[in-house]
């Protein structure tokens, strides 16, 4: 019997933080968009917007304007503090292709 | 992977509402998303990652049983592929015994961290290397330019993360000093592709494709969304073809990294696409002639709107120049240097703006990340890269002085490593004098 035994290459993987905990509701909560402005964002995320002040009484939905727009900063230690000082609950990043 | 934040430090999953591309394309039909407006919702509120705690996670050794060699490789090749860990091409199973004799090439220990590889993040170690450089086919000598290539493709300097997007980009390798010769790496005829004679960059640039997936999870349509993913079996590793470098024209490792002349280093950047250009006369052509006409075609080939290499403007290169040996010879013979020929590419390869303007071009440079990139907007003709030392110069290739080949950037820096070698490096060298016959 030929026993090969070899190492699997995926290698390891270091968690170093979780992802943001959910929220328990939309009702009442503040929410923003942090936008690429690419992939029809400047058409989809208005809609989003629409559907969720709709559906959610007492929601305050923030323009997708809010924040810095584009590839280049939407990823930045700046645009993240600006996130952080408005004071939302939650974000939506989009458009990603 | 889903995501392209594991690279970060997160974990390799994500709340994400996907749909079909055709949804964002100009004009689309967006109603589909309020058929799922819940999902959106539930991302907010409802979604947990499948990834609980923090630490690190390992990969346990692979076990395969057989009744013969031959049936166990084929197992394991098997194996290896319906886990998403080759390339379509026969590997060789990284055994501890390969991988372990691969490691006695390494100049540092196995366990030597090298960084994460994005956009997956998969810790990254000179025994990672090894692990891939034994499935490629590699031998120990190859190690020191794969660890080196590798610590340059991790800093943030080169801009990797750009691989997980549709460009096709591909890293290229450039090899400068003794070691090029010393571990067979080809610089003339050929130096692109496969040579049993100089097998080594194929054997390196497979290596470091197999991290690129295997650690970074780059696997197409999921890790990247290359739309064509060309040059990728074994990436660009080749070397600079020193012994043919016209008197005064200074090795690419010194001229860009400003290495020791007689330095082993590497040169790390990324490109998008290749074309070979006929640079030499047809007919009775003066020499100045042929060197001026082919500068200009040259120049031609480079005048287009690439606007993946926006990414390089500033401080990357708009691609990569290769010239044989013997054009730049006679070039040099008519006074021609490396810095000379850059500043005429950049002048020659300038657009004028009203032919950027019809191809829309405008829009990708005013949203660039780079203000000197968004500000050229102001020069016209504009030049392709905002000096003319963005334009990396390598002498190798065949010595026939007809083609010229251009590997048009996608490279946000152009990154540098001198190589570390192994005490035990003269012996490796004897050791595949013995296995694979004389250079």
């Amino acid at each position: 019997m030929v026993n090969l035994e070899f190492h699997d290459p995926s290698g390891a993987i270091e968690v170093k933080q979780p992802h943001a905990p959910r929220i328990a509701t939309l009702e009442g909560k503040r929410v923003g968009f942090v936008s690429n402005e690419q992939w029809q964002a400047y058409r989809m995320l208005p809609r989003l917007k629409a559907l969720l002040e709709v559906d959610f009484p007492g929601i305050e939905v923030l323009p997708i304007d809010a924040f810095p727009q584009g590839n280049a900063v939407i990823g930045s230690e700046e645009t993240a503090a600006l996130v952080k000082e408005s004071g939302v609950d939650a974000v939506i990043i989009g458009n990603a292709a | 992977m889903t995501n392209a934040v594991a690279g970060v430090g997160l974990a390799p999953d994500a709340a994400m509402v996907t749909f079909p591309i055709e949804m964002f394309l100009p004009g689309s039909d967006i109603s589909p998303m309020e058929v799922r407006q819940r999902e959106f919702y539930d991302g907010l509120t409802r979604w947990r990652s499948a990834f609980a705690g923090d630490g690190v996670s390992g990969a346990p050794m692979v076990h395969v049983q057989s009744t013969s060699v031959e049936d166990a490789f084929a197992r394991a090749n098997h194996l290896m592929l319906a886990n998403r860990w080759g390339d379509g091409l026969p590997l060789w199973p990284p055994t501890r015994e390969r991988v372990d004799w691969i490691l006695g090439g390494a100049a540092q220990p196995r366990g030597r961290g090298l960084g994460t590889f994005p956009p997956r993040g998969g810790v990254t170690t000179v025994e990672s290397c090894a692990i891939a450089l034994a499935m490629a086919g590699g031998r120990p000598e190859y190690v020191p330019v794969l660890v080196a290539a590798v610590s340059a493709f991790l800093d943030a300097e080169s801009g990797s993360e750009q691989l997980a997007a549709s460009g096709s980009a591909f890293p290229v390798v450039i090899v400068n000093g003794p070691i090029g010769a010393q571990i067979r790496l080809n610089a003339g005829f050929g130096c692109l592709g496969p040579d049993p004679q100089r097998p080594a960059g194929a054997s390196i640039g497979r290596a470091l494709r197999l991290l690129q997936q295997n650690l970074g999870g780059a696997l197409p349509g999921i890790g990247t969304m290359a739309n064509y993913g060309g040059m990728r079996y074994t990436n660009v590793v080749f070397a600079e073809d020193e012994a043919n470098l016209p008197s005064g024209w200074t090795p690419h490792g010194a001229e860009r990294h400003g290495f020791e002349p007689g330095t082993s280093s590497i040169s790390f950047a990324f490109a998008n696409g290749v074309t070979n250009i006929r640079r030499r006369g047809a007919k009775k052509e003066t020499p100045e002639e042929d060197a001026l006409q082919g500068m200009h075609r040259m120049a031609d080939f480079m005048r287009v709107p690439n606007m993946p290499g926006l990414a390089g403007y500033e401080r990357g290169t708009p691609g990569i120049l290769m010239i044989p040996g013997v054009v730049a010879q006679t070039m040099a013979g008519l006074g021609w240097t490396k810095a000379s020929i850059r500043e005429f590419l950049w002048e020659h390869s300038r657009i004028p703006v009203a032919e950027l303007r019809r191809a829309g071009c405008p829009a990708w440079i005013e949203i660039d990340a780079s203000k000197v990139t968004r500000e050229s907007l102001a020069l016209d003709p504009w030049p392709i890269t905002a000096s003319p030392d963005n334009f990396v110069i390598v002498v190798a290739g065949g010595g026939h002085p007809t083609n010229s080949y251009w590997m048009q950037g996608y490279s946000p820096g152009v990154v540098g490593r001198p190589i570390e070698l192994p005490s035990s490096f003269e012996r490796l060298l004897a050791d595949a004098e013995r296995d694979l016959g004389p250079r």
